[in-house]
């Protein structure tokens, strides 16, 4: 381990001391515990705060990384790709905690310590994910982000459907990983190293066991995004989990399932790779359908949310079936604008419901009465969601059109078009409620300092994009370019 | 350093921004009123110190570019941000800056009566407005100018329709929105079309291309012909000028700054500023000419008959603007370019002053007027200024540069048009004077006693508004300071402008004959005349004057039908095929689309019992999709 190692490592290490610290924290705590007056507000807060620092600082040291450099021969590299997931990943748990910190539920002051350590350890394991070149490293790094993700889940043991909805996402997480491995074994037998650069590109005439071992990954990533027919988890995930929580497991994981993807079976390959481009628009194809059209019945918006996340993970795979430079980088694009679009809108979910105690959409009525700001935030959050010009979304949507039409995927395209009005009509069934409805009750709903930053932090992301995403696209231009070149 | 880069032009565009961005978001600094008109004045009054100092570093040839990559696309850029400054742009700039300020301070007073959070929202839209034209003038590539081009027709309508609640003033700002709409498309298509054609939006490149002859001319001309559209829309000009004589619907400081100084002369600069491109198409060029001559007559001689001071002020703009038109036309841009310049301050100078009448008699009709020169001297003067300056007499604004367009027309070689326009400068200087007569020394036509006898029956938008905050009568009055600052600067400056033009006489690009000054003014001088022994010495009887010109008359007074015709085409041809579409759309599309709809819910309903909410489902899924993906991979 020389110093070099650990400047290349710095993120990680980051990550890994926060983790203790904040265990530490928890240890403390417990004991000294303060329940009432207004200390409380302060006292149970340095764990949460602790972490938010720290993820800020952490993220301030990935710009020390020296872009491109590799460690373990390979298997662990801090390429351009890898330091922008983890930007992501630690800006939007940044975001997350923001709204995490207002929670009022008791659970979040007790057992704060708890919670934010969980969020760290799975902050490690996407960091890793997003490095890792070589198939156990990706594993480990795999496991080390799901089983944290599993325990926020069901943070909020009391209520009965919490445990059920964190036990069925355990369930069919642990399958996915018996999935990984599987195919992973298949792979390692066929290539006879774990490392990826030893493994022949899964290419059409490639050996068949490779193949296989390739096909069985893929279903197994599948659950890490929530594709179709892999995506069942997720509205019963999210609905019962607390929405800051929810608006980074959205995002997070998803990510770190895409860049694995792009490494696996895009990187370096090129248009060779061609044999998996009807693989993948085909399940870019359902999970738009599927996402889309069973949105349409849901009268929880949590549940709406949750598949309309799953709709927009069909478009980036739209982007991904392109296999081109362009067609990566706009899939990237994508996943900054539905970052800041999707955050946001769990967000505005978070204060409705401390305010309401209701996820229904009915809980919105007349919201643009109540707190003409906030009902203008989830606005735009749902404009840019659905593709409407100068908000975030709208040139996602166009550029990973333009991406596909360049290979000549008109028929995908075609469909996701369509399907973009079908997105509006549901995201537009919840303008309605806040602007045409009429309030049940007069007074605004209550937004915590806290929450309003993060909220104000999307709403700036969104419009930002919208009105000039020149810097966005080609940051992920720049990157989509070192793994084509 | 700074000044030369584009830096200052930039600043003086994102003030404004910053002006609207205060207004829109703080709302409660919004309805407070006049604190809000303080903050966008003095943004303004920033704007214009910026825009000045651009002016001056940009003088020749001196261009600076400030862009940023706005859409990137693969290994190249689509389309830019930013600023394109040089002089022609920053002459521009200072121009809408100056009246821009002018106006927003003039609105202190003439809307005193205004309620606070209207007054806040209309110092919103005069922010934006300034904002989008700046960014409009300054666009280095068509897509920004397009985007800035539909801002400013946003903010008309806006500012057009800014009393709502009168029918008729929502009815003319519909009314303008969709007849510039129909240029606009237009414009659209064109510049989609230059696009394919050579590649670019960007104007610099484009130029360069055009300079080099490396754009192909084949089907050129429809495109500029389309760009042209735009302009026929924005800039009023036959047939689609009828939206601008009810765009006096809005407040008069609006028809000043969007409605005579800045908005509706976008077309014409959109015109100078690719000229180079109009340069390879002559044949659209010559139709730009006919036009423009011809709408110039057919308004000036619609200006003659209005009792409206500012319909009479709206056709005039109608006529100047065709002017330039017909200048840019005959291929002497520059010379329609100067007018445009000059027109913009006195015309603005003419608004306004017909708004300190207004405010005084609450009346726009001029036989409600009559010798308030005893009442309101100040106003008289600055006034008779403006009405100089129109009618091109030397030592005021409009004399040189409207003496290079007829010169311009003539050197081009258009007879025929010349001819129109040398007439239209005699009308120009009858219906000028025939205002300044009948508004400031004759005596008022017997029963109508005066100003107050008009707040009985107002009928015209800021007559019934003024007349709103009391009936009781009162004699006609000077206006507050804050209006006649902005008039008598103004005033000085067609003055001054004048006086420079007059004595340093710039050569221009063309030859001109030497009879062509006596006649511009001759005609002009005629017209005066002739007002003055029709309206204030009433040697001719004003009615025997319209007798002799029978038909003419008639037809002046019914607008030449053409706003029936537009009526009518509007009712039968658009409202039956609207008919017929929405027919097709309720029973047909509709239909179509109701079933896919109720089928596309339907879908939703029935994949919903898909997620059953058994964890072993959610298994099974898993596996039947692993399983179609490997007999897929393998048998692929």
């Amino acid at each position: 381990m020389t110093f070099e190692t650990l400047t290349l490592l710095v993120p990680e290490l980051a990550l890994f001391a926060l983790a203790v610290v904040v265990l530490l924290i928890g240890a403390v705590r417990s004991s000294a515990y303060v329940g009432r007056g207004p200390l409380a507000e302060v006292s149970r807060g340095p764990a949460g705060w602790t972490t938010l620092l720290g993820l800020g600082a952490t993220f301030i040291l990935t710009f020390t990384v020296r872009e491109g450099a590799s460690l373990l021969d390979g298997a662990f590299v801090q390429d351009s790709l890898a330091l922008f997931a983890k930007r992501l990943f630690l800006a939007s748990a940044a975001i997350s905690l923001l709204g995490s910190l207002t929670l009022r539920t008791g659970a979040f002051s007790r057992r704060s310590a708890e919670y934010h350590f969980a969020l760290v350890a799975s902050l490690l394991g996407m960091s890793v994910v997003a490095s890792a070149r070589e198939l156990v490293l990706l594993f480990v790094g795999f496991e080390l982000m799901s089983i944290p993700l599993f325990l926020m889940t069901g943070f909020l043991k009391r209520e009965a459907v919490v445990p059920e909805a964190a036990l069925k996402f355990f369930l069919v997480g642990t399958a996915s990983s018996a999935m990984i491995v599987y195919g992973m074994s298949f792979v390692y037998g066929v290539a006879g190293s774990t490392m990826l650069s030893d493994i022949p590109p899964p290419l059409r005439d490639g050996p068949p066991l490779l193949m296989l071992g390739m096909a069985i990954l893929l279903a197994g990533l599948g659950f890490k995004i929530a594709a179709f027919p892999f995506h069942m988890w997720a509205p019963d995930t999210y609905e019962a989990a607390s929405p800051p929580f929810v608006a980074w497991l959205s995002v997070a994981p998803k990510a770190a399932g895409f860049v694995v993807i792009i490494r696996l079976y895009l990187a370096g390959v090129g248009t060779a790779a061609l044999v998996w481009t009807p693989v993948i628009a085909v399940l870019a194809g359902m999970t738009m359908v599927t996402g889309n059209l069973m949105a349409i019945p849901q009268r929880n918006i949590k549940r709406l949310l949750a598949y309309s996340g799953i709709a927009h993970i069909g478009y980036m795979l739209v982007g991904l079936a392109a296999l081109s430079s362009s067609g990566v980088a706009m899939m990237l694009f994508y996943l900054v604008a539905y970052t800041f679009g999707n955050m946001g809108a769990f967000l505005v979910v978070q204060a409705v419901a401390q305010s309401e105690q209701s996820d229904g959409i009915d809980a919105y009525r007349g919201l643009a009465q109540r707190s003409p700001l906030l009902a203008l935030a989830m606005l735009l959050f749902l404009l840019s969601l659905g593709g409407i010009p100068f908000v975030a979304g709208f040139w996602a949507k166009l550029y990973v059109f333009w991406a596909a039409v360049e290979r000549g995927m008109y028929g995908l395209v075609f469909l996701g078009a369509v399907l973009t009005v079908v997105a509006l009509y549901y995201y537009l069934l919840v303008a309605r409620r806040m602007y045409i409805d009429a309030p049940e009750r007069p007074e605004p709903v209550q937004v915590p300092g806290l929450l309003g930053v993060a909220i104000v932090a999307c709403v700036i992301g969104v419009v930002g994009m919208g009105l000039y995403p020149a810097p966005w696209v080609t940051l992920a231009q720049r990157v989509a370019s070192t793994l084509f070149s | 350093m700074m000044a030369g880069d584009g830096t200052l032009a930039l600043a003086a565009l994102l003030l404004h921004a910053t002006a609207f961005l205060v207004l829109a978001i703080a709302a409660p600094l919004r309805r407070l009123g006049r604190p809000a008109a303080y903050v966008s004045i003095l943004c303004a009054a920033g704007s214009l110190a910026a825009a000045v100092l651009s002016w001056r570093a940009h003088t020749g040839e001196a261009i600076s570019r400030l862009v940023w990559t706005w859409l990137p696309s693969e290994g190249q850029t689509l389309a830019t941000v930013g600023v394109l400054a040089d002089a022609d742009s920053t002459v521009m700039l200072t121009l809408v800056a100056l009246v821009a300020l002018l106006v927003q301070v003039y609105s202190l007073g003439y809307l005193s009566d205004e309620r606070a959070p209207s007054l806040g929202r209309y110092y919103a839209y005069q922010s934006l407005f300034a904002f989008s034209m700046m960014g409009l003038v300054l666009a280095p590539n068509f897509v920004q100018l397009f985007i800035c081009w539909e801002l400013v027709g946003l903010c008309s309508y806006l500012l057009i329709g800014f009393w709502y609640e009168r029918p008729a003033a929502a009815r003319a700002a519909l009314k303008a929105f969709w007849i510039t709409k129909t240029g606009d498309v237009g414009l659209l298509i064109g510049i989609v079309l230059i696009w394919r054609h050579t590649g670019t939006f960007d104007l610099t490149e484009m130029r360069v291309l055009a300079g080099n002859g490396a754009i192909p001319l084949a089907g050129l001309s429809v495109m500029t012909f389309c760009i042209y559209l735009g302009a026929v829309g924005k800039s009023a000009q036959f047939p689609l000028h009828i939206w601008l004589p009810d765009a006096m619907e809005g407040p008069t400081p609006v028809s000043a700054l969007i409605h005579a100084a800045t908005m509706v002369t976008a077309g014409v600069y959109l015109l100078h500023r690719t000229d180079w491109l109009f340069a390879l198409t002559p044949d659209v060029l010559a139709i730009v000419v006919w036009v423009g001559a011809f709408t110039a007559l057919l308004s000036a001689v619609l200006a003659c008959v209005q009792n409206d001071i500012k319909r009479v002020l709206a056709y005039s703009t109608i006529s100047q603007l065709s002017y330039m038109m017909a200048a840019i036309g005959a291929g002497f841009s520059g010379a329609g370019f100067l007018h445009l310049l000059t027109h913009g301050v006195f015309k603005a100078l003419l608004f306004l002053g017909a708004g300190a009448i207004i405010h005084a008699v609450h009346s726009n009709d001029l036989p409600d007027m009559g010798r308030l020169a005893r009442r309101m001297p100040q106003t008289a003067i600055v006034f008779t200024v403006g009405a100089l300056s129109l009618a091109g007499l030397p030592l005021f604004a409009g004399f040189l540069s409207k003496e290079e367009i007829l010169g311009a027309v003539l050197a081009g070689g258009f007879a025929a048009p010349f001819a129109m326009l040398v007439l239209v400068a005699f009308l120009t200087a009858f219906y000028m004077f025939r205002v300044v007569f009948l508004a400031f020394f004759a005596a008022p036509p017997a029963g109508h006693a005066g100003a107050a006898a008009a707040s009985g029956a107002p009928h015209v938008a800021d007559a019934s508004h003024h007349a709103s905050h009391g009936a009781a009568a009162h004699e006609p009055h000077e206006p507050p300071s804050s209006m006649l600052l902005p008039l008598w600067v103004l005033a000085l400056l067609s003055v001054a402008t004048g006086v420079f033009f007059t004595v340093v006489h710039p050569e221009p690009e063309f030859e001109s004959p030497a009879w062509l000054m006596p006649v511009g003014v001759g005609s002009a001088v005629a017209g005066i005349l002739l007002a003055w022994a029709t309206y204030q010495r009433r040697a001719i009887d004003a009615a025997s004057l319209a007798a002799a010109f029978g038909p003419i008359y008639r037809g002046a007074l019914a607008r030449f039908w053409i706003d029936a015709v537009f009526e009518r085409a509007y009712r039968l041809a658009l409202l039956g095929f609207s008919r017929l579409v929405g027919w097709i759309d309720r029973y047909l599309v509709d239909g179509v689309l109701n079933v896919l709809s109720a089928w596309t819910v339907q879908a939703g309903d029935d994949l919903r019992t898909m997620q059953t909410g058994r964890v072993q489902d959610y298994v099974y899924g898993i596996a039947v999709g692993l399983l179609v993906l490997l007999l897929w991979v393998q048998f692929n």
